[in-house]
């Protein structure tokens, strides 16, 4: 690697040393008591899944360019240099890392390795040895809120196309819109993925609680977080905003996507509109009488994957558990505490890596089919594309046996008219 | 050898005070001029009063009690002990009514806070020599681990003499008067104090201490301050 590029990757690193990141860069005493926190070690037993064992890899190069130690006394911290090989190891490190923050809960002091990694991620940016299918589809997303009136058109007939499936789950009057779109003065603005299934359910059940509602251009998923760039994070979670503030709602709902949500909720600073997820809003109407829902509709017993980024990471943890009550009366948790529910092993962007990492996410997560399959629950649920992406994957790879569910389509397919 | 003694026991006191002093509050007031982060870094549930939980996860280390309790033990009869000895040497400059709610000998604890903290001391060393701990440990690790435990078992050793093995010669009263003296700025060792059989074990004291005052400003080991920080940016 040569100087000119060390220098810029440095001004990267540099960029994030705020005063959390220098907390957690300057006190790890390697008590590892976080060892077993990580499903990646739990379930393959490398310790360079350890947690502290990631944060090490970043800690090297900080003690090596940002303390004096690392300048006169390298070896006693076991300061590295930045080179090839260091990103090699980073990459290691991050991509293996779903920024889930279950260690989180095991560090005496809290130290967030998501946090740590995120600087392994823009390092890994700044030398363009980040994989390129998040880039791309961060790309993509950002030059698709650019150009909005390319798009459009198209949008909207596919939304039109959509309207029978809405009606079929719930019918709602003559001259009604089943999917309203840029509605000025809606109370909440619906942020959905591409595709029916994020679409088609959340409609129903809006118009089943008679919302006044509208559905977002743009789409929730926010590739610039996976891949960890900070501006490409920012220009799509701003067109989303701007829209909001056009329409002025009075609250943002977004779809079954962890990374969404909590981009929206903690990164969006103070905004004249709330933010919520739709597990929040099901959970809200079914309080307030304004769906009912058929308990006899699932006979099997259910459990519940909580998104790690929803519930440990955002605090949607008692909503999707009343929803579930509502719906049967066999709900089966997954671990006494949710806080400490095992990650899917999908997030951070590796399931939009594919089937690059297929046999990686397999692997690494076996303590997560393990723990479904300790409930003895038929049906699994969850509130997460990323996390329904992965459990499916692991359904299928470990003949799980169970039939894994969005819980917004089991709320719209047990809708009482 | 006088010299040498001369040198520990006095200018490298005053140097390694100075360089704990200094380095500390500059580390600290440089930490907490940097920016915030933007989003909040809290794991849910959330429990409040928050400050209070977390005192509670800075002073009780719940999540190391409950996934390595044996692990918790030793690291809350360190802490603990650590405290007590904190307050022991305060005693050894001068009366603290406070310390004495619990009528106690100076120096407190009858030899066993040393005992205790030499055997954590141990405890954390050689649980550092097996898989998965030694791949996680740097050098440092080890070095402030034997550093502490050299600084704690001297200054036991001089403890553990007069109680243990009734040698008498170095008393709380030589110790006080060379305190006294490096604080008020006017150092002197008497002869009882570098003259006697076990004068060394008080110099070796000394001098590691030295050491590992010098070395906690930019070691982990400000984690005496920022733990509570961290824990509550955890708690939100």
């Amino acid at each position: 690697m040569d100087q000119k590029t060390r220098d810029e990757l440095l001004k990267l690193f540099q960029g994030k040393l705020n005063e959390a990141m220098k907390f957690y860069l300057e006190t790890c005493t390697r008590c590892g008591v976080c060892t077993e926190a990580c499903h990646v070690y739990a379930s393959m037993g490398q310790i360079k899944y350890i947690a502290a064992y990631r944060h090490e890899i970043v800690r090297r190069i900080y003690k090596k360019y940002f303390k004096g130690r690392g300048k006169i006394w390298p070896s006693v911290g076991e300061a590295r240099e930045l080179s090839e090989m260091a990103l090699e190891e980073l990459y290691e490190a991050a991509y293996s890392c779903t920024g889930c923050r279950r260690c989180m809960v095991y560090c005496p002091f809290g130290i967030d390795t998501q946090m740590i990694m995120s600087i392994a991620k823009l390092l890994l940016i700044g030398a363009h040895t980040e994989p390129e299918i998040l880039t791309l589809l961060a790309d993509t997303s950002v030059e698709k809120g650019k150009s909005l009136e390319l798009f459009k058109e198209g949008f909207l007939t596919g939304i039109k196309n959509l309207e029978k499936e809405v009606v079929k789950k719930w019918k709602i009057e003559a001259g009604e819109t089943a999917i309203p779109v840029d509605v000025d003065g809606a109370d909440l603005l619906y942020v959905a993925l591409a595709g029916a299934h994020s679409i088609v359910p959340a409609a129903a059940i809006f118009n089943a609680a008679g919302e006044n509602w509208t559905l977002s251009f743009f789409e929730a998923v926010n590739f610039g977080a996976f891949v960890g760039d900070p501006t490409k994070t920012k220009l799509i979670l701003d067109r989303i905003v701007k829209e909001a503030k056009r329409l002025k709602v009075k609250e943002v709902c977004i779809c079954e996507c962890g990374t969404a949500f909590r981009v929206m909720k903690q990164l969006s600073g103070k905004q004249p509109f709330e933010v919520s997820s739709i597990t929040e809003v099901h959970s809200r109407y079914l309080r307030e009488g304004r769906i009912k829902v058929d308990k006899s509709k699932f006979k099997e017993p259910i459990t519940y994957h909580d998104p790690c980024q929803i519930a440990r990471n955002g605090g949607v943890i008692d909503e999707p558990r009343y929803i579930l009550n509502r719906l049967s009366d066999d709900f089966r948790e997954m671990s006494p505490e949710p806080k400490y529910n095992w990650c899917c092993g999908g997030g951070g962007g590796l399931v939009a890596l594919g089937e690059d990492n297929l046999d990686f996410r397999m692997k690494s997560a076996k303590v997560k089919a393990d723990q479904v399959q300790e409930t003895g629950a038929k049906i699994l649920t969850t509130a997460c594309e990323n996390c329904h992406t992965q459990l499916s994957d692991l359904n299928s790879h470990y003949e799980m046996g169970v039939e894994v569910k969005f819980l917004s389509s089991m709320v719209a397919d047990a809708l009482m008219q | 050898m006088e010299i040498v003694y001369y040198i520990i026991l006095i200018p490298m006191v005053y140097v390694a005070f100075a360089v704990f002093f200094v380095g500390t509050g500059v580390r600290l007031v440089k930490l907490f001029r940097e920016p915030r982060n933007p989003t909040t870094l809290q794991i849910f549930p959330d429990k409040r009063p928050r400050w209070m939980w977390a005192l509670h996860d800075t002073f009780l280390l719940p999540t190391v009690r409950r996934h390595n309790p044996i692990f918790w033990v030793f690291l809350m009869l360190f802490h603990i002990s650590f405290l007590l000895l904190i307050i022991g040497h305060l005693e050894l400059i001068g009366d603290f009514r406070i310390f004495q709610i619990v009528q106690h000998e100076v120096f407190l604890g009858n030899g066993f806070v040393g005992l205790i903290l030499s055997i954590s001391l141990l405890f954390f060393l050689f649980r550092r020599f097996a898989s998965p701990n030694r791949d996680l440990s740097v050098p440092e690790d080890y070095y402030l681990l034997i550093l502490l435990f050299l600084t704690v078992f001297f200054g036991s050793q001089m403890d553990w003499a007069r109680r243990w093995y009734d040698y008498g010669n170095l008393s709380v009263v030589e110790y006080r008067e060379y305190l006294s003296s490096l604080l008020y700025l006017k150092p002197h060792l008497s002869p009882d104090l570098t003259s006697s059989g076990h004068s060394f074990m008080l110099v070796l004291h000394v001098f590691f201490a030295n050491l590992f005052l010098m070395f906690f400003p930019f070691s982990q080991i400000m984690h005496s301050f920022l733990s509570l920080p961290m824990n509550k940016l955890r708690r939100g």
